[in-house]
């Protein structure tokens, strides 16, 4: 068989991203420029400086990815985008340009949606098993995923307010941590010990989560000790918080991949690099026999390697998009 | 010369292609909040009609804005990755520059709302600038035109601000191509948006406050 080539095309938050993938699993070449310390002096990011960094980055990338990989834009089979969800600014940069391309090669454009994307970022470390549960934790999106076979989803249950990695974030400002301040809460907790008493959210039976409540308590215990004259320990703050977090997603990651009856589990997105939801993840799948896979660092943040990977199978599954395609802050991944 | 021009500034699509002094084929049409979803579709049968393919082009020119932010990006992403992959020449001009293009020997004014009684604006006079294009209240404008003592039009789409002299935009592509077509190609890496406005985050950052 012939080998096909995916370029890949990432733009949906604050990351320019261009990948060139062979078959869905080799990676030939990846560039992302990360716009961190430009919405750092900010405290997170601004959609509109986003947008302008992408245009500003786009050509630079995406002549450091052809230059790197030693190919030219007609050795690609074809072009595969994050279209959606993400910030519809910087959405549009990536989608405009995947579209200039595929109009100008005459090469076929495949939509890719961004949590797909995540989801095959594990797929460059090892080929996906199935059928398999996979939960995607971000900045953006805690989604709990079944799959069958590729490029086929089935959402049981997502977060119904903030994401997980929102949630750090948040947590992290209170905790006067500087952004993007998730890393830095699970650095504290590896020295803290798990001594507040914060609620599990959402406890229920369903494969939904909640973080804002979460949130909440942690800024009102933070404010609470600060009126009795309290010093925070930060580090047993931290630990605590993060061990509720690990517990609401375990809990409810384990009985999906018990109630369907699955043997392979992968976690996905930039939360994936936390080194407590990681390592729990790991002891519990060791415990129940679970094969289990978590995507490199370098993966589990945005990145167009993943939407090649996953622009691959989309493209074996003839999914494709007209010069029509649009960019759409949200949308379900089907 | 075969020049593409492309103008996403607004909520309307202006696009044309031009070889010397004939116009092979143009589109003007409001695509409103549809521009990132049917701008590359309607390039596409811009060269359909002209009967050329992307390659047969010299030279691109792109309005790089003030205007619409999302707007100027889809036209501007369209023109840098155009002309750095064919490796063609690329122009960009501002949105103003476009619209000062009129047969007349007034001071020719573009204008374009930028909210809250602000307006990126331009004074021309004989196809030069005499006043650079800038972010500026509607009322300084409006003082430094009438200070003048000169003849005037205004030019911009729809007359929001009910200005007298106002003339609605309606761009002459082959003659705004003919304008500007010799000026000095750019590296596509550098050509960028023009806002003409920092974001509100920089300018809260910055402590710029425009309403002192």
């Amino acid at each position: 068989m012939k080998d096909i080539y995916i370029l890949g095309i990432e733009s949906s938050c604050d990351e320019t991203s261009f990948s060139i993938v062979k078959n869905g699993v080799e990676e030939i070449s990846t560039v992302i420029s990360s716009q961190i310390d430009i919405h750092k002096q900010y405290g997170g990011v601004v959609p509109e400086i986003a947008s302008r960094a992408h245009i500003k980055n786009i050509t630079f990338v995406l002549e450091e990815c052809l230059e790197k990989a030693k190919l030219k834009i007609e050795d690609i089979t074809a072009i595969a985008v994050t279209y959606g969800p993400g910030l519809i600014g910087s959405l549009l940069v990536g989608v405009e340009c995947a579209k200039t391309l595929a109009f100008l090669y005459h090469k076929p454009l495949i939509p890719v949606h961004h949590i797909a994307g995540h989801i095959y970022a594990n797929n460059l470390v090892k080929r996906l098993e199935f059928p398999l549960i996979a939960l995607v934790i971000s900045g953006g999106h805690t989604e709990l995923i079944y799959m069958d076979k590729d490029y086929s989803f089935k959402k049981l249950g997502s977060t119904l307010d903030d994401a997980v990695g929102e949630c750090f974030d948040k947590v992290a400002k209170v905790l006067n941590l500087e952004y993007p301040g998730g890393p830095k809460i699970d650095k504290l907790a590896s020295i803290g010990e798990d001594t507040y008493n914060l609620p599990i959210p959402l406890n229920d039976s369903s494969y939904n989560f909640s973080f804002s409540g979460l949130k909440s308590a942690v800024i009102n215990l933070v404010h609470n000790e600060e009126q009795r004259g309290n010093i925070i320990n930060k580090e047993n703050l931290a630990k605590s918080f993060q061990e509720v977090v690990i517990k609401s997603l375990t809990k409810k990651t384990m009985r999906a991949i018990e109630e369907y009856k699955v043997h392979n589990f992968i976690l996905a997105g930039g939360v994936s690099a936390n080194s407590g939801v990681r390592g729990e993840f790991q002891r519990l799948c060791e415990l129940n026999n679970i094969n289990y896979t978590f995507p490199s660092i370098k993966y589990a943040t945005d990145n167009a390697a993943m939407i090649a990977s996953a622009g691959y199978y989309a493209y074996l599954d003839g999914r494709r998009a007209d010069l029509t395609l649009n960019a759409t802050s949200s949308c379900n991944l089907e | 010369m075969k020049v593409l021009y492309i103008d996403t500034s607004s909520s309307y699509l202006y696009a044309g292609i031009s070889d010397n002094d004939v116009l092979l084929s143009s589109i003007k049409k409001n695509l409103g909040s549809d521009m990132s979803k049917y701008t590359i579709m309607e390039i596409s049968n811009l060269f359909k009609n002209a009967k050329l393919e992307p390659s047969d082009i010299d030279k691109i020119m792109v309005v790089k804005g003030p205007g619409s932010y999302t707007g100027i990006r889809i036209g501007m992403t369209f023109a840098k990755i155009m002309a750095w992959s064919l490796k063609k020449d690329i122009v960009s001009i501002t949105s103003l520059d476009a619209m000062s293009v009129l047969d007349s020997k007034k001071l020719i004014i573009p204008l374009i709302d930028a909210r809250r009684g602000f307006v990126y604006a331009g004074i021309y006079e004989n196809g030069i600038v005499i006043m650079e294009n800038q972010y500026i209240k509607l009322v300084d404008l409006k003082e430094k035109v009438s200070k003048s003592n000169k003849d005037y039009v205004y030019v911009g789409i729809q007359n929001k601000f009910e200005l007298e002299n106002f003339t609605e935009y309606a761009p002459d592509i082959l003659n705004i191509i003919k304008k500007y077509e010799y000026l000095e190609s750019e590296n596509p890496h550098a050509v960028l948006p023009e806002y003409l406005k920092l974001t509100e985050a920089e300018e809260n950052l910055q402590g710029i406050n425009h309403d002192n």
